[in-house]
């Protein structure tokens, strides 16, 4: 080692003796106090908490001093005058030189990650653009590298979130001058990393604003309806195209992958009357029904008439030609026959009163339940039932 | 020893001295930026090329950004030509490309925002007070646009600014506050409109569903009739007189024969006739 501590003079390599000099004598205690038997160690290796002024190896017992900055600066002056005082100064000076410079082109390493470029300028001008891996840059102050995230996605959220929106920019007047509450978000990734460095001031803001000028222009030719329902395929890709043809013309370098539309409603105070028009459809629909199965109702109790009255009327036409085929074989004996026996029955099922008005010159006086009505009572005639 | 320290120091003070001079005649362009070099505040040379560069050390070097640059106009309300408001949001994006140019007549960024702006502003109006609302908003926006920015970069030409306009867009074109709650108003009363329109129409089709029934019930229920009739004049037709006595007895138990009649009979009645008169009648 360079500068030993423990031999007071030097023969150097011209054969002149160094005479011992301060920093190199050991003769007195000096600010470490007096140095230990020599076993090799270096100084180093000495446990801190020596107290230079007050002589030796502290006991176990007491407290450490407060660190004094002014003692340790003193020491580290110290050491450096060994090193680069003393006679092998001029090795110190190479190794420490040769750290410096080796330390300083270390400094030129980097890596890149597998989603990103770096982009090199070499005084401050763009040099080359570099993929993927461990990678060398001359050190600064000649080359320098920036890295740029170029095959992650990026999203872009215009309109806010759906817990925090931002009404300034959802509401957009629409083709057909109606107001439409709309949300999107854009995805994008860098194409070009260079481009994307140094060609545009804060190419996130530009993006953003692009996306909302390209948004609302497409908007402006678009009525109302289709946004809301089966239009949005179509503003999407006319959004995306309008947004990547005005980029371009920027020379921004990046790609815009799609636009995607998060929500379109009507505005949060007309809402109410669009959702009544639906409710009126729905209504209208359901009066319809209603009104179909009413007109089903009807019809069917005028089949169900018409079926009742003519199988009556069918019925009684039947039995009446049976009878009358009797009829025409003895007409005058079934026309007695049919009143005797019809008589016959009705009598038998009534009240009575048999009163000769020949005789009788003062009113007759019914008693009351005479005009009782009669519990059927089954008699032989009414059980025959049908006039035959 | 005194050769070796006389080396070093004088090793040193090059050393020193070479920093210094690099420090003055050296400078660096950015790719980001361009430089205008002046000497005693006249501009001598542009710099256009990034990269390192020399200078004398009597010359100073002013930086500008070369890149494309957002202005962002303020919201201006502004009138179409139909009278009607519209709140306008534009943005300009420009470069500087003439760096000594730029530095006589504007000087720096601030200086060109204001400038720039209230180019901007003028044209604005001058473009929507010539255009119906509804062309700004929808129809003819990218036309508007168009004409905006040929109108500014004809006036920064006119001025000679050293800058180039690149775009103006319009970021948003809406409607002043009141007159959006009348746009609010409007679609309301549309869609009442249209929901009343719904509902009117949905119960004409009910009561047209429902005639329509009634009137084909009642055909078939005149069908039906018209068949009982034509029944019974098929049967009963065929003899009018017996067909009136048969009904009639039919009448006669259906009606009087259910237990709740009194009857006040003569003996003379035709049911009696054997009862006075005896087995001979």
């Amino acid at each position: 080692m360079p500068g030993s501590f423990y031999n007071p003079a030097k023969i150097s390599s011209d054969g002149k003796t160094t005479p011992p000099m301060p920093w190199n004598d050991n003769a007195g205690p000096g600010p470490w106090g007096s140095p230990p038997p020599s076993d090799g160690k270096k100084d180093g290796d000495r446990p801190r908490s020596d107290d230079p002024r007050s002589g030796g190896p502290r006991g176990p017992g007491g407290p450490p001093p407060p660190v004094d900055v002014n003692a340790l600066i003193e020491r580290l002056g110290q050491r450096l005058r060994q090193v680069f005082g003393g006679p092998g100064r001029s090795r110190a000076v190479a190794l420490s030189a040769a750290g410096v410079v080796g330390l300083w082109a270390v400094s030129g390493f980097y890596i890149v990650q597998p989603k990103e470029q770096a982009v090199i300028t070499t005084f401050g001008a763009y040099t080359r653009t570099a993929g993927p891996g461990l990678r060398y840059h001359l050190p600064y102050p000649f080359e320098a590298a920036e890295l740029v995230p170029v095959t992650t996605f990026q999203t872009l959220d215009v309109g806010g979130t759906a817990s925090q929106p931002i009404p300034a920019e959802r509401l957009m007047l629409t083709g057909d001058e109606n107001i439409v509450d709309l949300s999107f978000t854009v995805q994008w990734h860098v194409s070009d990393a260079a481009k994307y460095t140094f060609n545009v001031r804060e190419p996130d803001t530009v993006i953003k604003a692009v996306a909302e000028s390209a948004m609302r222009e497409v908007i402006g030719k678009t009525a109302l309806t289709p946004i809301l329902t089966n239009g949005r395929g179509q503003v999407q890709d006319q959004t995306r195209r309008l947004m990547q043809q005005i980029l371009d013309r920027y020379d921004i370098g990046v790609f815009v992958e799609g636009v995607q539309i998060q929500t379109a409603t009507t505005p949060a105070p007309v809402l109410d009357a669009y959702r009544d028009v639906q409710r009126a459809t729905q209504n209208a629909q359901s009066a319809a029904n209603v009104a179909q199965g009413e007109a089903a109702q009807i019809k069917q109790a005028a089949l169900g008439y018409r079926e009742q009255v003519v199988r009556e009327a069918a019925g009684d036409a039947a039995r009446f030609n049976q009878v009358y085929e009797q009829y025409k074989l003895a007409p005058a004996v079934t026309r007695e026959r049919l009143y005797i026996e019809t008589m016959q029955r009705v009598l038998a099922n009534s009240n009575k009163v048999i009163i000769d008005s020949k005789g009788a010159n003062a009113p007759v006086i019914l008693p009351s339940d005479t005009f009782r009505p009669r519990t059927s009572v089954p008699s032989a005639a009414a059980a025959e039932g049908a006039v035959r | 020893m005194s050769r070796l320290n006389g080396q070093t120091i004088a090793a040193g003070v090059v050393a020193v001295a070479l920093v210094i001079l690099a420090n003055v005649t050296l400078y660096q362009v950015d790719q980001r930026q361009q430089a205008l070099v002046v000497r005693f505040g006249d501009p001598v040379r542009t710099v256009l090329t990034p990269g390192l560069h020399l200078k004398t050390p009597f010359e100073t070097v002013l930086k500008f950004d070369r890149r494309n640059i957002e202005l962002n106009a303020n919201e201006e309300e502004v009138t179409a030509a139909d009278q009607e408001r519209l709140v306008v949001d534009a943005f300009v994006r420009y470069r500087i490309t003439d760096p000594r140019q730029f530095y006589r007549t504007l000087g720096q960024e601030s200086v060109a925002k204001d400038r720039l702006e209230s180019i901007v502003n003028a044209a604005l109006r001058e473009e929507v007070g010539r255009s119906n609302s509804e062309d700004v908003i929808a129809g003819k926006r990218a036309q508007v646009m168009a004409a905006i920015r040929a109108r500014v970069a004809r006036q920064v030409d006119a001025s000679d600014l050293g800058v180039q306009i690149i775009d103006v867009r319009i970021k948003r074109a809406d409607l002043p506050a009141p007159n959006q709650q009348a746009v609010f108003e409007r679609m309301q009363t549309a869609r009442k409109q249209e929901a009343a329109q719904l509902r009117a129409i949905g119960d004409q089709r009910r009561r047209e569903i429902i005639a329509t029934a009634y009137e084909e019930a009642e055909n078939i229920r005149g069908d039906a009739d018209a068949k009982r009739a034509q029944m019974f004049a098929s049967s009963f037709g065929r003899d009018p007189n017996f067909a009136a006595f048969y009904r009639s007895m039919q009448a006669y138990e259906a009606s009087l024969g259910k237990g709740d009649t009194t009857l006040v009979l003569s003996p003379d009645s035709a049911f009696f006739r054997y009862f006075e008169k005896g087995p001979a009648g």
